[in-house]
């Protein structure tokens, strides 16, 4: 039986236009297809979410607001007001967010309706969603295997055709790499397209919200809605352009840059090969694709891990059973509140990660460390930058590997330097980024190809990306849920 | 402070130190697998030391704003129940174990 | 006397007088109701971000004006990692490596005559902390001051005695004061001093111990001392001066250890990436800064030349109020007009708790009525006696004075004018009394008074009117 909810959002938007269903019809459809098939995807469901559908009953559907009634999941570091906001984390397992992001003013200005918040690594320190405080979402396309992380969550609940749109974040990889696993269009918009207010801080120098979707279209009209200038976000930047409008446009002395590091020896070689299929698809469809050397860019995931555990160790201090969240309940003193609340209120990972960006932070440690990452930083976009001068955009794979076995490497504290080494580029540079899948290895598990653009140049990514996902024309309805 | 140096794991005391930086309590069980773990961590982040050649500019985030030089508008964000979430309150204050070093 | 030099140096907090906060745009007055001019941000949440209150900057301008210090054209901040519940988000966000405000300086006179450059290695914009009080087991904390914007200005370790320390922070209250910057209440700590003092012998810098808390700028004299005295007596008993931090007892009127200062406090700090970059260029200090009004060393200059007495320049000086009200009247009889604030006006303020613009004495009344006490035309006596009237009725002088009755005309030569002309326009009056009928005299009493509309002394006009009718 094909249900509303997986047609295209045009052909949604339609029926609703036209009255053949109701909001709450597609809000059902989601409900239904959540509540057998357990993907562990949310943590917490909108239990308004009925209530808020037949609200939008009242309202005529405006023929030009092409998310109005359509369902959409959130990441759960993203607050929504009176929901829980845990960030997957036991610190933050009561808490309950008393403001709305800046990103859910626009959601619910377009009168989308939220299904709930999904599952992700803890504070989306992480790239399998293993670290979650409320297990790890299931990879629709492969039960055994990782949905990748952080946003693994909003991933599986787009790529089991839970709900049709999802937000996710990324810091270092956090929407691409779970997307890549789970065959689904994932985009990191450029650094102040998106709004952070609200969205729980990790390294706020490369934390980005972003759309995560079945398709590119999507993806590129959700990114219209949910981008802008927010006087509570210094950060972020007006926007006067749409992100669709280069799709489907020939791609006319186009010009593309693969980095070799991009298809070194660590890359699997199924992977590898895919990558050069696309090289080879658009070259013969007279798009100039060349190899290139970046400076730094082997060395990036090195400043990228000081940078994200120098200012998560930071934002993370906030945590402290005072004014809200867990709060160990017997503290003999002061200090020992603090130690115990962070102590049991954080996991492994996260632990982890806040010692070693005290210590980089420490006394003459900022030196040797941070400032240094962050002069470095400068040069590293520096020369990216160089290269978007003479290439529109930069393409490789968006991971190494494809979705790899649960629980490989949960207890190597590096196991994350793996993950991130292709994909934190983009967060260092504030390049907009985007994964889309563009086939699938032996296991049939998808394989994704990151497209990466100068800043606040998603347009020209989108029209690449559409470009690819129309000659590949891949079915991608593999991850979908049984109903 | 430097931990590490040409040892295969952390010690015990420079396990303590960056802890207790980051007020994170430690069982006996984490220390000993923090001296491991926190290692290996410090000598990835270490290779940066082996960078050289790099410009002196600075960057302190990825955005090229400025701070504009007049307010916007200035909404106060309202809260209905702003202290809903205090673990342990009395009365309108929030309330924690005495402060000694005041 | 000692033979030990100290060598002091001072870091002084002042709060701004913005109407919202630092970084959120809560009202950053902290006399509310506890936990009330609070929002998300002021409280940490997670997810919030700081938007920089530019007013924070206007008036930070003006201190680096009036403190003689060089302004950083780029500047960011940064954040102060420590942990504490009086920091809501686990750092402070201030600006540590590039202050608004670099090596300035502020004279003061001493006791003697000469004369001393204090020089200031910087001034930071930052955020204050939360409110605590502290009950035995539990501390309760109040987020309304957390986000107040402070400036912070160091010293250098340029002060060799206590008096030099007290002159330092009463021109740098007064500066701040006039420039419109806080209101500097030490008591109600919207100005907190704290000290660094250390003694040697030599040339080379002793162990320097800090105060904080201390609650009067004579107390920080009192603290001084008091440390330099403590360190001496240890260092004569073969002792070592500890570093750390000790506070100020007002009863005692002596330093208690607060805490031993950790090996290096490690604050963590690098730059706030949640706010870019703050460029400003000369034109915008400028335009922040053009308004200032006359600093207290001026006003004292006119004040003298005016020839009012050094005690009263001083009580001026101490009233911001009354000082900025007599830059409007330069013009004027300074010593007459600074009496009036001084002495009855004040006094009828204060009597009846109201300020002077709250009042019916408009500018050109209290400009009439100082150049009419200059001139004698009014008597400190009717001065006295119209006061309230003056504060209290939207009437002229001359009108409250006819009211009174206290406008009188007393030159006889021009009352002789005015009731000869009277008389021959009531001829008919005049003759009646002429022929016998004595009480017509008075009905031309009342005609002179109601021509006159009571203008002229009553007793002088009648034995004039007497005079003129007897002839």
């Amino acid at each position: 039986m094909s249900k509303y909810i997986d047609k295209s959002l045009n052909e949604i938007h339609e029926a609703l236009v036209k009255g053949e269903i109701k909001p709450v019809d597609l809000v059902n459809e989601c409900l239904d297809r959540i509540n057998k098939n357990n993907l562990n995807a949310f943590i917490t469901m909108n239990d308004k979410v009925i209530e808020e559908a037949k609200e939008l009953e009242k309202m005529e559907v405006p023929k030009d607001d092409l998310f109005f009634g359509i369902p959409i999941a959130i990441k759960d570091n993203i607050m929504v007001n009176g929901m829980l906001c845990t960030c997957a984390s036991k610190i933050l397992s009561n808490f309950e967010a008393i403001y709305d992001a800046g990103v859910i003013d626009l959601v619910k200005e377009h009168h989308m309706l939220i299904i709930g918040k999904t599952n992700m690594d803890e504070f989306a320190m992480g790239s399998t969603s293993e670290t979650s405080y409320y297990g790890t979402p299931i990879n629709p396309w492969n039960k055994e295997r990782v949905p990748g992380g952080s946003s693994g969550g909003s991933a599986v609940s787009v790529a089991g055709r839970l709900v049709p749109l999802a937000l996710g974040s990324d810091t270092g990889g956090s929407i691409r790499q779970p997307s890549s696993f789970n065959g689904i269009v994932g985009m990191k918009p450029s650094y102040g397209r998106v709004s952070r207010y609200g969205l729980v801080a990790f390294a706020s120098s490369l934390d980005q919200i972003g759309p995560m979707t079945r398709n590119v279209l999507e993806n590129a009209n959700l990114l219209n809605v949910i981008c802008g200038k927010d006087d509570r976000d210094m950060t972020s930047v007006e926007t006067n352009e749409d992100f669709t409008r280069l799709i489907g446009k020939p791609l006319k002395d186009f010009k593309v840059a693969i980095p070799n590091y991009f298809l070194s020896d660590f890359v699997d070689s199924e992977v590898r090969n895919k990558v050069l299929e696309i090289k080879e698809m658009l070259e013969k469809n007279n798009v100039k694709v060349d190899m290139v050397d970046i400076n730094h860019i082997d060395m990036a995931v090195i400043l990228y891990q000081i940078i994200a555990m120098g200012e998560a160790s930071s934002n993370l201090a906030r945590f402290d059973g005072i004014r809200y969240g867990y709060s160990y309940p017997d503290p003999e003193n002061l200090e020992d509140l603090y130690l115990k609340t962070r102590q049991y209120g954080f996991g492994n990972e996260v632990k982890r990660r806040i010692m070693v960006g005290s210590y980089i932070l420490s006394g003459e440690n900022a030196k040797i460390y941070y400032s240094k990452a962050m002069q470095i930083r400068d040069d590293l976009q520096k020369s990216f930058k160089k290269i978007f001068s003479e290439y529109n955009l930069i393409i490789g794979p968006s991971a190494a590997r494809c979705a790899y076995p649960l629980n490989s490497g949960k207890d190597d504290p590096l196991h994350c330097f793996m993950d991130d080494i292709l994909v934190m580029h983009a967060n260092m540079g504030g390049f907009p980024c985007i994964s889309i899948p563009i086939g699938f290895n032996s296991e049939k598990l998808p394989i994704g190809l990151q497209i990466l653009g100068n800043n606040f140049d998603e347009a020209t990514i989108y029209q690449l990306a559409s470009f690819i996902e129309k000659e590949l024309n891949l079915d991608l309805e593999g991850g979908k849920v049984s109903e | 402070m430097k931990c590490g140096d040409k040892m295969d794991k952390l010690t015990r005391e420079e396990v303590e130190h960056v802890a207790h930086l980051a007020r994170i309590g430690l069982s006996e069980d984490d220390i000993t697998r923090y001296q491991v773990e926190l290692k290996k961590m410090i000598d990835e982040i270490d290779k940066i030391k082996t960078m050289s050649d790099f410009d002196e500019e600075f960057m302190i985030s990825p955005c090229k704003n400025e701070v504009p030089l007049d307010n916007g508008k200035v909404d106060n964000i309202e809260t209905d129940n702003i202290l809903k979430n205090v673990p342990k309150k009395k009365g309108n204050f929030v309330e924690v174990p005495v402060m000694v070093n005041e | 006397m000692s033979n030990y030099k100290k060598t002091i140096g001072i870091e002084v907090h002042c709060e701004l007088k913005t109407n919202n906060k630092i970084f959120s745009p809560a009202l950053s007055n902290y006399g509310s109701m506890a936990n009330t001019n609070v929002n998300v941000i002021d409280l940490g949440y997670p997810g919030t971000l700081p938007v920089l209150n530019m007013d924070v900057v206007k008036l930070a301008l003006k201190a680096c004006k009036v403190l003689n210090l060089n302004v950083s054209r780029k500047m960011h901040f940064d954040r102060k990692n420590y942990f504490y519940p009086d920091l809501p988000k686990g750092f402070q966000i201030t600006q540590a490596l590039t202050p608004i405000g670099t090596h300035g300086y502020i004279e003061v006179t001493k006791k003697d005559g000469t004369k001393k450059r204090i020089d200031i290695l910087e001034m930071h914009i930052e955020e204050d902390t939360c409110k605590s009080v502290h009950g035995e087991k539990n501390s309760l904390l109040d987020f309304n001051r957390a986000g107040v914007p402070l400036i912070e200005i160091v010293t250098e370790p340029c002060m060799e005695t206590s008096e030099e320390a007290v002159l330092y922070l009463t021109k740098l209250r007064e500066l701040l004061l006039y420039a419109g910057v806080s209101d500097c209440k030490i008591e109600e700590g919207s100005m907190r001093c704290d000290t660094n003092v250390s003694i040697s012998k030599t040339e080379e810098w002793g162990t320097k111990v800090e105060t904080k808390n201390i609650g009067s700028i004579s107390n920080v004299g009192v603290a001084i001392e008091y440390e330099a005295k403590r360190q001496e007596e240890i260092l004569e008993s073969g002792g070592k001066i500890i570093p750390e931090t000790r506070r100020f007892d007002d009863k005692s009127l002596s330093t208690i250890s607060m805490r031993v200062k950790e090996v290096g406090n490690d604050y963590r700090y690098f730059p706030e990436p949640d706010i870019p970059y703050l460029n400003i260029d000369d034109k915008f200090i400028d335009d922040n800064t053009n308004d200032l009004v006359r600093m207290p060393d001026e006003r004292r200059e006119s004040y003298k030349e005016a020839g009012i007495n050094p005690i009263n320049i001083e009580k001026i000086i101490a009233n911001k109020d009354i000082s900025d009200y007599l830059e409007k009247f330069l013009d004027i009889n300074l010593v007459v007009a600074s009496n009036l604030l001084l002495g009855d006006i004040a006094s009828y303020l204060n009597k009846n708790d109201v300020t002077i613009d709250k009042t019916h004495l408009t500018d050109s009344k209290f400009r009439d009525l100082v150049n009419r006490l200059d001139k004698n035309e009014i008597s400190n006596k009717i001065f006295k006696e119209i006061l309230v009237d003056l504060m209290e009725n939207d009437l002229s002088i001359d009108e409250i004075l006819s009211n009174k009755g206290l406008n009188l005309v007393s030159d006889k030569e021009e009352i002789k004018k005015t009731v000869s002309e009277i008389l021959d326009k009531y001829s008919d009056l005049v003759n009646q009394y002429k022929s016998g009928n004595e009480r017509a005299s008075k009905a031309i009493m009342g005609m002179i008074m109601k021509e006159t509309r009571g203008s002229l002394s009553p007793a002088l006009a009648n034995e004039v009117m007497m005079e003129l009718l007897n002839e």
